[in-house]
């Protein structure tokens, strides 16, 4: 734990890991990370494979509600859009591009789009605050998620029975084993986490900060609403864009009603368990969302077995189970479990003085 | 245009149906400032307790028969005598039910409205002076909690419930079309619109429905002045949940029912942001525009468009009027 920083040059204070305990975590969960990919068993692969799609979409909603505090609840429409866009552009171009080179085109393109729908369903915030946004963004996802299902569209999206997806092939590298996905997702949820921890340290991310604290103060010191805004939007729709597109990459099929209403309860409650406007507070709230239903399944099938009536009991449960969590921190600890933990890392360091 | 006008009316009974529903949003959001996301999921326990006991409790073996179908010897002579299809063999239908029905009304009405005290005691009132942002995520997490337990509770395939009126279809001609209706739809209209003008009035002209209005205006000189406004808010929860429960019950008559009920609560909130978070007569006009909007584009463009209607007219109308048709502007200073 840091008591204080000794800077002597602008360059020391402008690094974005400004410290040696921020460096020394850093690089040992990089090769934490790798160690992991490399020596993981296949069932704790693929329950961090998860952890690691869920946590780039938090990470771009805590932009948007962490630091910008703007309420979103529709964002698994642009994971959806993500997902579905790099499967069709897969699709289509799959004569015209060759396969090594398709995913540095169809993934730019499918995060493209959802930064540019993130954008449109973005304008009514400039009119509606607070819970008329909520609802906003509410109704946009049930927009994305019926035109999905559309019949009209159905040649394309596959409509209500999904649509088959594509293994990713990376300069002639293919990823065909959860494995090999998961070394991906690593990568890119740790750039993308580092990105926007790189994000709040300059211009734009300081001006969401003020937007945050209040809007009317930070418009009249000459921060346009309009354009930060909007900003905040389109990163936010980019980074589930891209939760998405590894989503389609990850699993063999994608079904609309994955990306429906509970997705995006999840988004938002991962990020309120995890610490809101804390760059580490995504990375606690996907842990135990994913981790929690995951014990249930396993409490569950030790206690019970597998059987049938089990099964109908064990999905209740994981939803009631998260709906309490949620509820929980909202009353116990609205600042999620980052304050804990760094109430417990302030503890260790003052121990045996000082408390608290 | 007769067609025209058959769906305008099947639009407006079911617009009259998504403002009891709304009544419930608006009446919670007017004494405590929360929206409440779960009001679908406490209108789909409404439901569930109307199954439960028009349904459930008469078939068990230790309930009296008369609960189960009530068949006194003057209605075993009236039906003898009737023709088949006669508009009186449906009502002699229905008082054959009444005693189910009305159980199963009174057991929703109460079984909800301790529902709603137990939501407003165990996690709105801890959370009274926090920010408006965690009380509606807490009524979000509530939505997993009450879906949850529902699944739990109630796992059996839900049979048909009785409908709480005559059911009996009435054709009449008009613009030279023929006109379909069922009764139990136009009770239900007139249940929902009675229902919503008494609250209106309730909350115009009685003293706890002034105690509610002040409370909307000023919390704190509310309370100073002698409400106790903790009070003002159990009463409006239970307002909304009982509301809730007939609505409910009507619901589970129309659509069956099924968890995917709690869905509901998601368009009419799209519908009370439509007329004004607290304007009881934007949202009742919102309701109407809506319920004949999506009976419009279900005649015109088929049933699965008129799932997104609410929601693709609540976008129109932020952007056109951030508060909706007749909500209250808030005045905000830094």
């Amino acid at each position: 734990m840091i008591n204080a920083n000794l800077k002597s040059s602008y360059a020391a204070d402008e690094r974005v890991l400004n410290n040696r305990y921020k460096q020394a975590f850093v690089y040992g969960s990089i090769l934490a990370l790798v160690l992991f990919t490399l020596f993981g068993n296949d069932y704790l692969i693929l329950i961090a494979s998860q952890m690691g799609i869920l946590l780039i979409a938090v990470v771009g909603i805590n932009i948007l509600t962490g630091y910008t505090g703007l309420v979103s609840l529709g964002h698994g429409a642009f994971v959806a859009i993500g997902a579905y866009a790099v499967t069709i552009f897969g699709n289509l171009g799959a004569g015209v591009i060759p396969a090594g080179l398709m995913p540095f085109v169809s993934v730019p393109l499918a995060v493209a789009l959802a930064a540019a729908v993130g954008v449109l369903v973005g304008l009514p915030s400039l009119r509606v605050k607070g819970l008329y946004l909520a609802v906003a963004t509410l109704a946009a996802n049930f927009i994305v998620i019926f035109l999905i299902e559309e019949d009209l569209f159905a040649p394309w999206t596959g409509g209500m029975v999904g649509l088959n997806t594509n293994v990713p092939n990376l300069l002639g590298w293919e990823l065909d084993t959860k494995r090999e996905m998961f070394g991906l997702i690593a990568v890119v949820g740790l750039v993308s986490l580092l990105a926007a921890q790189n994000l709040i340290r300059t211009r734009v991310g300081r001006a969401f900060i003020a937007i945050r604290d209040r809007d009317y103060s930070a418009e009249i010191l000459g921060i346009s609403l309009l354009r930060y805004k909007l900003m905040s939007f389109a990163l936010s729709a980019a980074y589930c864009g891209l939760a998405g597109a590894l989503f389609a990459y990850f699993y063999a099929r994608i079904l609309p009603e994955q990306f429906e209403l509970a997705l995006s309860l999840n988004l938002v409650a991962a990020l309120i368990i995890g610490g809101m406007g804390r760059t580490m507070g995504p990375v606690f709230g996907v842990i135990i969302v994913v981790m929690v239903p995951e014990l249930i399944k396993v409490l569950f099938g030790a206690l019970a077995g597998d059987s049938a009536g089990a099964g109908q009991l064990r999905a209740p449960l994981q939803q009631i189970a998260f709906g309490v969590l949620l509820v929980l921190f909202l009353l116990k600890e609205p600042l999620g479990i980052n304050q804990i933990i760094d109430r417990i890392l302030r503890a260790a360091n003052r121990w045996p003085f000082a408390r608290g | 245009m007769g067609q025209f006008v058959q769906f305008a009316i099947n639009g407006l009974m079911a617009g009259a149906i998504y403002a009891l529903i709304a009544v419930g949003i608006v009446s919670v959001y007017k004494a405590t400032k929360v929206v409440n996301f779960a009001h679908g999921y406490l209108i789909m326990f409404g439901a569930y307790f109307y199954f439960t006991f028009a349904v459930i409790v008469p078939g068990q073996p230790w309930a009296p028969s008369w609960l189960a179908s009530w068949q006194p010897g003057w209605m075993v002579e009236m039906r003898g005598e009737l023709p088949m299809f006669s508009p009186v063999a449906a009502v002699l239908d229905w008082v054959a039910n009444l005693p189910r029905i009305l159980l199963g009304l009174a057991g929703a009405l109460v079984c909800n409205a301790i529902l709603g005290r137990i939501i407003e005691r165990a996690l709105m009132r801890p959370l009274m002076g926090q920010s408006i942002f965690a009380m509606i995520m807490v009524t979000v997490g509530l939505i997993s909690i009450l879906s949850g337990a529902a699944q739990l509770i109630w796992t059996a395939d839900a049979a048909s419930v009785p409908f709480i009126a005559p059911n009996m279809p009435i054709r009449f001609e008009l613009f030279g079309t023929m006109i379909f209706l069922f009764g139990t739809d136009l009770v239900n209209m007139a249940v929902a619109l009675l229902l919503f003008g008494g609250i209106v009035a309730f909350v115009k002209f009685t003293k706890g429905g002034i105690a509610i209005r002040a409370t909307a205006e000023d919390q704190s000189t509310a309370y100073s002045m002698g409400i106790s406004v903790p009070k003002v808010f159990s009463r409006a929860w239970v307002l909304a949940s009982t509301t809730g429960a007939i609505a409910g019950a009507i619901l589970a008559t129309r659509n069956g029912i099924s968890p995917s009920l709690g869905l509901f609560g998601f368009s009419v909130l799209a519908i009370v942001l439509m007329g004004g978070l607290d304007s009881y007569v934007g949202v009742l006009i919102a309701a109407m525009v809506v319920g004949v909007l999506e009976a419009m584009t279900q005649w015109q463009m088929g049933g699965g468009w008129a799932e997104i209607v609410p929601y693709v007219t609540v976008l129109v109308v932020l952007i056109w009027r951030p508060h909706g048709l007749m909500g209250q502007k808030e005045v905000e200073r830094i």
